[in-house]
């Protein structure tokens, strides 16, 4: 069997003497979306930080298309198409839209590429071409978070994390929102989605993991975590709305 | 009434410098979220080898500008990477700034080893020459110093506005983390816009050179000076910045012509402090980056 996407084995964590991941593990099939839930504080955002280069891990690997990243840094891990959509969209609010777009592809394989990606955003998302020269803080929340995917898009990725992407935004918005992620994921990208919004996550996804304080606690489809009363009990509530 | 005008135009003259120092405090602050105090000692490094050239090897010091300005921005890459690149990483931005507190007293007293207390200044050829228009007298040395203040701030502005790693630059002043995930080295963002707030340094140093007197002590009092024209201007917009500088030179300009000449320093601080009071964004500065809580 080919090598997952993305592997991380028994990765360890810890910010100075507090431990964040205790042995995670998953895999990532390349062209799928894996959800990755939990409550608040669960280690999400640390494992996509690590997987990012952002925080050094104590112990584990991470492979991507079996290739161990070891001590490679954000910039070598972009070039070779793993790109972060972080939490709380973390756009430049006194650039224009263009420019953030201009930001996404800033290294030179992600460059040369520049116009086809441009027009692969503008595509997913027309609103973003009206307003490409608005300055990103004067966007709608639905708005910003398509410019930080399409920031993303833009750097030719290959695999996408997306960090909360319906944070702060209405159901009708995080509906749609989600919809550009299949969509996404229909043109190639593979997608690791963090999610507080457990139930949407679920549905869309091909494949899950549960997360509780620094370890996997359960994984499977999104099917079978759905219809698992435990998890439905824990993090998808009695109406399946969000938390 | 035209001697109003007069003060006026001797106060922008004077101010130039204060805006070309206030640029690169700008510059500086935006990545390195400190005031770089030794801004004004670095002027001073720069003025004192411009001199140097010109007295040993007779090189006009507004020639100068040509090896001044390119030796400043590697000074200045070196030094980040020397003095400031661990410090830039850490959340408490006290460590950059004792660092600069502790190479501007370094640089001060190398200056004071190397050329001795004495003040200098150039005696250059043309300081004479003037443009008199209707009795208003504008001497040419300080025309060519407005020149380069405007010249350079509009240099810094193409470059943030215009090319690729300006936007970085500008990106990295919002949200370093963020400029990283696009892959970003944010590092290396921070050393080009530091040793271009360096270059800046060296622009001013032929400024200096070329119409003041200067001693080994004058680099903190410009720090200040140009640190009030940023306050002015408002942090965050280049040619707010230069317009705080001039603004500046007028005040300390009107205060010496109408109420006399050591009342200079008492007027440009109250109106300082006054701004920081009233309008804490600055003149020209963005509001929303001054929050309020």
């Amino acid at each position: 069997m080919a090598n997952p996407l993305l592997e991380v084995r028994q990765l360890n964590v810890a910010y100075g003497d507090v431990r964040a991941l205790w042995d995670v593990s998953l895999e990532v099939e390349e062209g799928s979306i894996v959800a990755l839930v939990g409550a608040n504080g669960a280690g999400k955002t640390t494992l996509l930080k690590s997987i990012a280069g952002l925080l050094r891990p104590l112990g584990g690997q991470i492979l991507f298309e079996g290739e161990d990243l070891g001590r490679l840094n954000t910039k070598h891990r972009v070039d070779k198409g793993i790109v972060m959509v972080p939490e709380g969209r973390r756009l430049f609010q006194t650039l224009t839209v263009l420019e953030n777009l201009r930001l996404g592809a800033y290294l030179p394989k992600a460059r040369a590429g520049y116009d086809d990606s441009l027009d692969r955003v503008f595509t997913l998302f027309p609103r973003l071409q009206e307003r490409k020269n608005s300055k990103a803080g004067l966007l709608s929340g639905g708005e910003q978070q398509m410019l930080a995917i399409g920031r993303a898009v833009m750097a030719g990725p290959r695999l996408v994390m997306i960090d909360e992407a319906s944070l702060g935004l209405s159901p009708i918005l995080t509906r749609h929102i989600f919809e550009l992620i299949v969509a996404l994921n229909g043109q190639g990208a593979t997608v690791l989605l963090v999610e507080q919004n457990i139930h949407m996550a679920l549905k869309i996804c091909s494949k899950a993991y549960v997360m509780k304080t620094g370890h996997i606690v359960l994984s499977g489809t999104g099917e079978e975590l759905l219809a698992d009363v435990d998890v439905r009990k824990a993090y998808v509530g009695e109406r399946g709305s969000r938390l | 009434m035209s001697s109003l005008i007069q003060v006026v135009i001797n106060g922008i003259l004077l101010g130039s410098m204060y805006g070309i120092a206030a640029v690169g405090l700008s510059l500086i602050f935006g990545t390195m979220r400190i005031i770089f105090i030794a801004q004004g000692t670095m002027i001073v490094l720069f003025a004192y080898l411009v001199y140097w050239a010109s007295i040993k090897a007779g090189v006009d010091p507004y020639l100068s500008l040509l090896w001044v300005v390119p030796f400043a921005f590697i000074l200045g890459l070196g030094l980040f990477y020397v003095l400031f690149r661990k410090a830039a990483a850490l959340e408490d931005r006290n460590v950059s700034l004792l660092l600069a507190v502790g190479l501007m007293y370094l640089i001060d007293n190398l200056i004071l080893k190397l050329w001795s207390a004495t003040p200098r200044g150039l005696d250059i050829p043309y300081s004479d020459a003037m443009i008199v228009v209707s009795g208003i007298r504008v001497s040419w040395l300080r025309l060519a110093l407005l020149g380069l203040g405007l010249g350079s701030a509009l240099v810094v502005y193409l470059f943030l506005k215009r090319t690729r790693v300006g936007t970085a630059v500008r990106a990295a002043s919002e949200d370093m983390e963020a400029t990283t995930i696009q892959g970003i080295n944010s590092v290396w963002v921070c050393a080009i816009s530091f040793a271009i707030g360096i270059a800046m340094a060296g622009v001013a140093g032929v400024g200096m050179a070329t119409v003041y007197s200067f001693d080994y002590q004058f680099g903190f009092v410009f720090a200040i000076k140009a640190l009030v024209a940023l306050a002015l201007g408002g942090i965050g917009n280049v040619f707010g910045a230069l317009a705080g500088g001039l603004i500046l030179g007028i005040i300390e300009n009107l205060a010496a012509y109408y109420v006399g000449i050591e009342w200079i320093e008492v007027a440009s601080y109250g109106i300082f402090m006054l701004v920081l009071i009233f309008l804490p964004q600055g003149l020209f500065g963005r509001r929303g980056l001054v929050k309020k809580v």
